[in-house]
């Protein structure tokens, strides 16, 4: 009897480790080795600044002429950051670039959390569909090579969103990092009057965008000699993790080194920053964030938030729409310019731009972008990108591709 | 193929009988031979395109999970389980991976050689612990999931390293015929010719027969301990096989565990093995991986949302399970 019991017992873990299994979600997959890909939060933020004026609601969606232009089908792979907003929003941006273009009969997404050899499977199962190209977000710069020469030899584009891989036929697309960190670190330089201590709350160590971004830290350095870094060169890391980000802040803080500290430069991990400043009741110094939704609320909230002085960059994840744009450019026979700048050949670099609340031109452009509805906070705000997406904002957040 | 139940069962077994009780034995497996089928006849119908390269890309994503799956099916069988075959992929992956890049071909096979033996010690090592702690398979090995994990990020702490070209082409393209994936033969040849033999030796009998009745196999003379030590370096064994084919598809080590765990235990219960122990065989579980994989083809086929696709996977896993565990309860009062 205790035998039976036993056995029912394993026969329940079984049961249970299938249907987790099959739900393949994280649990077993978190993301603690970041690809490439995976930008983190800081990663969020939005490129464009003319959202909602310019086509408003009458943009008619789904009927958008389908007949002139040749029909084409598309796949979408994803393969980690099931759940994260920047991940979904790719998504969702991709999907609705699909329906507003008019030129897309089918697409197809796989997203799941897995790894390299899962999303060599994905794409190879995208190429059986033989779809007409693959915007995918590439888990590995080498890994997928192998799938993506096959793709080639079936006459599939492929486009690598949001980090780049090393085939030579496949075309990459993702933020300018360096550019990112450098904006945002010469505003900043600018309003400490070329002079005084910033203190430097880098990423994650060892991710690529990190060291882009550091880069461009560097580089915007170089140009005032005024300025000395604290609490030293390299800065401090806060993983891109609010909880690391607000102990390090809070010991800044109590330590004193803050009272000598003229301004602060952050990778994304802004809004926690600005609220422990406030707990603190010390005063705002100016600080540099991303175009999150509690960060842009707090730049526009001058009653809660006194005195406070800070910009926005954008770290767009319109990247996924963006990519379907480029498959239908490139299956219309359009050959993008590459930008030289980039490591990679075939490499397309979306610039981000700068919003502060200092003057009102900044501030409108801040205002901009919180009025799309509905948007999910954990979404970077900025939804689109000139010349590479043709959705509007509500087509992002309906999140419906054709046919759905 | 499944493997014959325990040897008890053998006895009854009249001549004039074989055809009927081998098709009793097997009729798990026939089943899933049956669901595939059904399953390849669905997706050419969903996809009339699908041939050739879908076969291959099917062969080569299905290779690492099979091993694994055989691997699992194996511990499993001996009446243990083993969470952590994820971890011991990644680490034999990056293992792999970092003694192959840039090195020349032929170190690549001391490499494999080398990942091989590591696969079998860190089996040996999670087989001991339980054996000599007395700690429950599942705490131990849950345990050991973490320890593996960490250190493959201490070899590599993001994806790197390289592979041998050989390895590579071992399990890329066809062999003879383009409908002959390499990887399927390579999966076919490697377990015919470790798992076929090893289940006729002494130890063999003694994995069904401890997975079986542990009490009656040691008062029948067999020394549990060490069988289920070895039950695990062979577990080992195939885990790092599984590892070394992430290395060979890929090309590159990531340290990160994929979500094989919990597929193989998956692919292991659909594939007939009684997770109480002492019945089934590695083939079943091998023919549930190709079944877990066309299944989730058949969904990007059919453009099915991802988030729905997975509670489909996991809907359509139970029901199979449920089906068959309900036909075989019935047989058994008949």
């Amino acid at each position: 009897m205790k035998h039976l019991g036993k056995a029912r017992g394993l026969i329940a873990i079984g049961a249970i480790a299938v249907l987790v299994a099959a739900c393949s979600s994280s649990a077993t997959t978190a993301p603690a080795t970041p690809a490439p890909a995976t930008a983190a939060p800081a990663t969020a933020a939005p490129v464009t600044a003319a959202p909602v004026t310019a086509a408003p609601v009458t943009a008619a969606p789904a009927t958008a002429a389908p007949s002139a232009a040749a029909m084409f089908t598309i796949g979408y792979s994803n393969g980690g950051g099931v759940g994260n907003g920047f991940r979904e929003e790719q998504m969702c941006t991709a999907k609705a670039e699909a329906l507003a273009s008019g030129q897309v009969s089918g697409l197809t997404m796989t997203s799941r959390n897995t790894d390299a050899a899962g999303q060599l499977q994905d794409i190879r199962d995208l190429i059986a569909k033989g779809v007409n190209a693959i915007v995918f977000n590439p888990n590995d710069p080498k890994a997928l090579n192998p799938a993506l020469a096959e793709a080639a030899a079936a006459g599939i584009k492929t486009i690598a969103v949001d980090a780049y891989v090393t085939d030579p036929n496949t075309w990459n697309l993702y933020n300018n990092q360096i550019e990112y960190a450098y904006l945002g670190a010469k505003w900043l330089f600018e309003q400490m009057g070329g002079k005084g201590n910033v203190y430097y709350m880098r990423g994650l160590a060892g991710h690529p965008a990190d060291t882009d971004r550091d880069k461009g830290f560097k580089k915007a350095l170089a140009e005032y000699p005024g300025i000395k870094v604290l609490p030293n060169a390299d800065g401090v890391a806060t993983g891109w993790d609010p909880a690391t980000a607000t102990k390090l802040i809070n010991d800044w803080i109590a330590s004193g080194q803050y009272d000598n500290t003229q301004g602060i430069w952050t990778s994304g991990m802004d809004s926690m920053i600005v609220d422990a400043i406030k707990a603190s009741g010390k005063k705002y110094v100016p600080i540099v964030g991303a175009d999150l939704g509690a960060f842009v609320k707090q730049l526009l909230d001058p009653t809660n938030y006194p005195g406070l002085k800070g910009a926005a960059v954008t770290n767009t994840a319109a990247v996924g729409g963006a990519g379907v744009n480029m498959a239908l450019k490139l299956l219309n026979g359009q050959t993008p310019t590459a930008d030289p700048t980039a490591s990679q050949p075939n490499t397309i670099l979306l610039k981000p731009i700068l919003a502060e609340n200092v003057t009102d031109a900044g501030k409108a452009t801040l205002t901009s972008w919180q009025t799309v509805p509905g948007l999910n906070p954990t979404w970077p705000l900025g939804i689109q990108i000139p010349d590479w997406t043709t959705f509007t904002p509500a087509q992002a957040v309906a999140c419906k591709g054709p046919g759905e | 193929m499944s493997a014959t139940a325990a040897p008890v069962g053998a006895v009854r077994a009249r001549p004039a009988d074989a055809l009927a009780s081998w098709l009793r034995r097997n009729s798990w497996m026939l089943g899933l031979v049956v669901l595939l089928a059904a399953l390849l006849v669905f997706t050419k119908f969903i996809q009339p395109r699908y041939g050739v390269t879908g076969v291959q890309g099917l062969a080569i994503s299905v290779l690492p999970l099979a091993l694994a799956a055989v691997a699992q099916a194996i511990v499993v069988m001996s009446g243990g389980i083993d969470l952590s075959i994820g971890s011991i992929m990644a680490l034999v992956n990056v293992v792999g991976a970092v003694l192959m890049a840039n090195q020349s071909e032929q170190f690549g096979v001391v490499a494999v050689l080398a990942c091989l033996v590591l696969g079998l010690v860190l089996g040996a090592i999670n087989g001991s612990l339980i054996v000599f702690t007395r700690v429950p398979d599942i705490v131990v090995t849950l345990a050991m999931s973490f320890v593996w994990a960490g250190c493959a990020l201490l070899v590599i702490a993001t994806p790197g390293g390289g592979s041998a070209k050989w390895l590579m082409e071992l399990v890329s393209g066809s062999f003879g015929s383009e409908w002959v994936p390499k990887a399927a033969v390579a999966l076919i040849l490697v377990v015919a010719v470790v798992w076929l033999p090893v289940r006729r030796t002494r130890f063999g009998l003694s994995l069904y027969a401890i997975g079986s009745n542990r009490l009656a196999a040691f008062r029948s003379g067999v020394a549990v301990g060490r069988t289920r030590i070895l039950a695990y370096m062979l577990m080992g064994f195939f885990a790092a096989l599984a590892g070394l084919s992430v290395t060979a598809s890929t090309g590159i080590g990531t340290p990160v565990p994929g979500p094989y765990t919990l597929m193989s235990v998956a692919a292991v219960v659909l594939g007939g093995v009684s997770l109480a122990g002492g019945r089934g065989g590695v083939f079943g579980p091998i023919v549930a991986v190709v079944i877990l994989q066309i299944i989730r083809t058949d969904m990007t086929f059919l453009s099915i949302d991802s988030n729905l696709a997975t509670v489909f996977q996991g809907v359509i896993l139970i029901g199979v399970v449920m089906i068959g565990s309900l036909i075989q309860i019935r047989r058994g009062r008949a």
